[in-house]
This record gives C-alpha cells, sequence and structure tokens, in this order.
C-alpha cells in the first residue's frame, strides 16, 4: 500500500499539481526567453548604436529580476506539493533522475546568480559592453540547462525506456525516445512565447501612452517582439512533428488518443489559437508595410497575398477529422466517428496545411524584414494593428495551456488505468509490475 | 473498485461533471495566478 495518499478537497491533487506546474511553466519559459531576447536586444544596441534596443533591453532584464520571484515560489510549492501528494512517485522519480534533479537544481541557482549580477552590473560595465552581454548569454544558457534536466524527466514520464542496467541508465532513461525533440520544441517555444507576450505588452502600453517619443518606442517594441513570437512559432510545426513521430513511436497509444482519438479535440483547440496567431500576426505586418521609410507597394500587395494563403491553410488545420468533436461532454454529430468530413482528414490535408503555413510564414517575415532594413516611420500604426498584438499575447497563452493538457493527458489513454509514468507508475503511485521500465532499478536497489 | 480507478473518478480526464468542474477550475486557477502575479510584478516595477 502506498504512503501518503492524501486528497484535497473539491479540486482534487491532481489539479493542484497541474495548476502549480502550468503556472510556474508561463513564467519559467518567459523568463528563460526574455533573458537571450534582451542579451541580444543588448548585443544589437551595442553593434548598432541604436538606442531601442539598449532601452529594450534594460527594461525587460529589470522586469526578469522582479518576475523571478514569482517562478521560483511556484516552483518551489509545486515540489511541495508532489512529495506531499505524490511521495512514492516522487521517490521513483529521485531513484532514476537523482543527479538529473541535482543538475537542475544548480543550474537553477546559476541562473538566479548570473541573472541578478546582469542587472546590477549594468552601469558599471558600460565601458565593457562585450562582458556584459556575455552575462546576458550565461544567464540563458544556465536557464536552458535546468530547461533541459526537466525535459529529460518530463519526456520520460510519456515515454519511458527500460533500463535495464546501470550502463544504459543514460541512454535509456535521460535520453528517452521523446526528450531532444521536447527540448527543441521548448526551446524554440520560449522564444515565440516570450516574443508574443513583449508584443502584446508592447501594444498595450502604445495604446496607454500620451507622449510622443514613448509612443514611437512602443510601436518599435511591437515590431520587434512580434518578429521573434511569430518567427520563431513558423519553426515549430517541423518540430512539434518531430516531437509526435517519437511520441508515436514509442507510446503509440498515447498518440491515437490525442490525434486521432477521443482527446483529439484539444489539437483542433490548438491549431485554433495558433490561426489567430499566424493571422493576427500576418494583418500586423501587412499594416506596418504601409510605414516602410521607402515606400513598397509590390511587397505591400505580396504580403496581401499572403495573408490570404494564411488565412487558408489555417481553415485547412482546423477542420475537424469526423462529426465525434468533443465526445467527453456529447459534442457528437451524426454517426459519430464513422462521419468523416470533408477535407479534415490528416493526410494530405493537415500536413498541407501546417506545410503551407509554414512556407507562407518564411515568405511574409523575409517580406518584412527587407522592408525593415530600409525602416519604419516609428509611432504611427493603427489601433487594431495594437489589438492585434495583445490577441497575440493572450492567445499564444493559451497556447501554452492548451500543450502542456494535451502532453499531460496523453498519459490517461481511455483512462483505464492514468498512468504518472506511462504503462509503469498509475495514479494511485503503485508500479505496474509487468514491463515496467522502472522495475529492475527499483528492484535492484531495494525498491 | 481498484484504487487506482477510484482515484481517477471525477479526476479532469474523467468526463463527469465533476471532472469538467475541475477542467476549468484549475483553468480558471491557473490564468487567476499568472495575471495576478504579472500585474503584480508590473507594479512593483513602475518608477515614479
Amino acid at each position: 500500500m502506498p504512503i501518503g495518499n492524501l486528497d484535497v478537497p473539491v479540486i482534487g491533487k491532481n489539479v493542484v499539481i497541474a495548476v502549480l506546474v502550468q503556472s510556474h511553466i508561463l513564467f519559467a519559459a518567459f523568463i528563460i526567453g526574455a533573458v537571450l531576447i534582451a542579451a541580444t536586444s543588448e548585443y544589437l544596441g551595442m553593434v548598432t548604436k541604436q538606442n531601442n534596443y539598449e532601452r529594450f533591453a534594460r527594461n525587460l532584464a529589470r522586469f526578469v529580476v522582479l518576475l523571478f520571484a514569482s517562478g521560483a515560489a511556484l516552483a518551489i510549492t509545486f515540489v511541495l506539493a508532489l512529495v506531499t501528494l505524490f511521495p512514492v512517485f516522487f521517490s521513483i522519480l529521485q531513484n532514476i533522475f537523482f543527479w538529473v534533479f541535482l543538475v537542475e537544481a544548480f543550474m537553477f541557482l546559476g541562473q538566479i546568480i548570473i541573472v541578478y549580477a546582469w542587472y546590477n552590473v549594468w552601469d558599471k560595465l558600460a565601458y565593457r559592453k562585450s562582458l556584459h552581454v556575455v552575462f546576458g548569454f550565461i544567464a540563458g544558457f544556465f536557464g536552458l540547462m535546468a530547461m533541459t534536466m526537466i525535459d529529460a524527466v518530463a519526456s520520460f514520464m510519456l515515454t519511458p525506456a527500460e533500463v535495464t542496467s546501470e550502463a544504459s541508465l543514460v541512454a535509456r532513461s535521460f535520453l528517452n525516445q521523446t526528450m531532444v525533440p521536447l527540448n527543441m520544441h521548448r526551446f524554440v517555444g520560449n522564444f515565440s512565447y516570450a516574443g508574443f507576450l513583449i508584443a502584446g505588452w508592447a501594444g498595450w502600453r502604445y495604446l496607454r501612452t500620451t507622449r510622443e517619443d514613448d509612443r514611437e518606442y512602443y510601436d518599435w517594441m511591437g515590431h520587434f517582439g512580434l518578429l521573434w513570437g511569430f518567427g520563431f512559432l513558423i519553426i515549430q510545426p517541423v518540430i512539434g512533428y518531430g516531437y509526435l513521430k517519437g511520441i508515436r513511436e514509442s507510446a503509440p497509444e498515447s498518440f491515437n488518443t490525442i490525434m486521432l482519438g477521443d482527446k483529439a479535440w484539444l489539437f483542433n483547440l490548438l491549431v485554433i489559437w495558433i490561426a489567430v496567431l499566424s493571422i493576427a500576426s500576418t494583418a500586423y505586418f501587412v499594416h506596418k508595410l504601409r510605414f516602410a521609410i521607402e515606400p513598397m507597394e509590390t511587397l505591400r500587395k505580396l504580403a496581401v497575398g499572403a495573408l490570404g494563403f494564411t488565412a487558408l491553410f489555417t481553415v485547412l488545420n482546423i477542420i475537424p477529422t469526423n462529426a465525434s468533436l468533443i465526445p467527453q461532454i456529447g459534442l457528437v454529430f451524426g454517426q459519430g466517428e464513422e462521419t468523416e468530413i470533408p477535407l479534415g482528414s490528416m493526410y494530405p490535408w493537415k500536413y498541407i496545411g501546417l506545410i503551407g503555413l509554414m512556407l507562407v510564414g518564411f515568405f511574409i517575415v523575409a517580406l518584412y524584414l527587407r522592408a525593415s532594413a530600409t525602416g519604419f516611420h516609428w509611432g504611427r500604426a493603427s489601433r487594431w494593428s495594437q489589438y492585434a498584438l495583445m490577441a497575440c499575447a493572450f492567445f499564444v497563452v493559451l497556447t501554452m495551456v492548451t500543450m502542456g493538457y494535451t502532453r499531460e493527458t496523453a498519459r490517461r489513454v481511455d483512462n483505464d488505468p492514468g498512468y504518472l509514468i506511462n504503462g509503469c507508475v498509475k495514479l494511485d503511485q503503485s508500479i505496474v509490475k509487468e514491463g515496467c521500465p522502472t522495475i529492475p532499478i527499483t528492484e535492484g536497489k531495494g525498491g | 473498485m481498484e484504487l487506482a480507478l477510484l482515484l481517477q473518478q471525477g479526476s479532469t480526464g474523467d468526463p463527469t461533471a465533476i471532472g469538467i468542474f475541475r477542467f476549468f477550475a484549475a483553468f480558471f486557477l491557473i490564468i487567476t495566478i499568472y495575471s495576478s502575479s504579472l500585474g503584480f510584478t508590473y507594479w512593483i516595477s513602475k518608477e515614479e
């Protein structure tokens, strides 16, 4: 009998963990992305001598330093909740991933120390700017390493491999089948997520401010943030495909559940959010091209065409495969799974939609960067373009939350039973004896 | 009934009324914690 089967009234203990982890990730991903964006911006400011980059980098670094408290508080509360509510599961994870957790803790410590030092010596190192920029990138590196460690654990929970000896421990646990694609997915996602949030914040400030110089600055900041946000978003379908391929090969039942089965609605939801992000970003770029210092009518007409294609490809992604939309709440039409919807199948329509979205995305970003090279008249953006940026910030948060839920719920195929470590440790923390990858380690160590 | 199944009853992955309630309760809590922490951080970061 497992020890400590505590439950939490009303919301249940699963929700407690989900809330703490999801909230923490929303801060952690932003901090990792923002530190690297700020360090890059500081470097660009050093090279180009444009004041906007330096002002932006310093303000963002200051915000990250202050935001660290919330992210760290949620992290430690989550660990406390996990130890209290799932003690057996946590001890199993510790058994397999002791060194990973240890390295993660020190990377986290390194990140805190360097981020604080980076912000505090900003003026002191004003004449040694290169060194100061390096501080920012080192802080970002520590954050990425901490993320990598925790990704090993998170990916192992979905696609554990059988660890049969000490020699195969690292290869089969740390480098399990979905670890690398998950890490790449999150690495790129950090930039995209932080970029969209920065753009949304800039949009909000642009609409609120009354000073002309601030309007110009926030207009520029919205453009800069969106370049990061959308620029990295369009890489995600390829990486996401690699991640899903890993899940399909090593946990086919989970893949079927989230892509084709009862939880496929989560992916429909996800592509709706991505559709909003893509259309809002492209519309912003089209709008912005009107304010290029050097008039670029042809470029703008091409961008309008790209907006049309973006809308077309997002529609292809959104169309559900069959009429069983959300079976959990009875949202099923016609014959349910038997009723196939035209243009809704994964092959070829979803592939065409995703690849098309990427190609059009690269095309519009290239057009926009071409126009950026000659510069824009800042401070003249319309109200609607700023609403588009704010919509991006809102929908990117929904994207993050939806993706987090999708990955975690993939271990609950038919809920019979649900797993903490897929196919190995059940929700009541009991170990499945047959085929459980952790058996040799736990039994070998007396677990 | 097996304990594993009992624990899952009414959870977020279960299509019962309490499961749906918990799904939205979790979402509401995440957004609340997130937005209030961001708002708090903005408030303490304002230079006035």
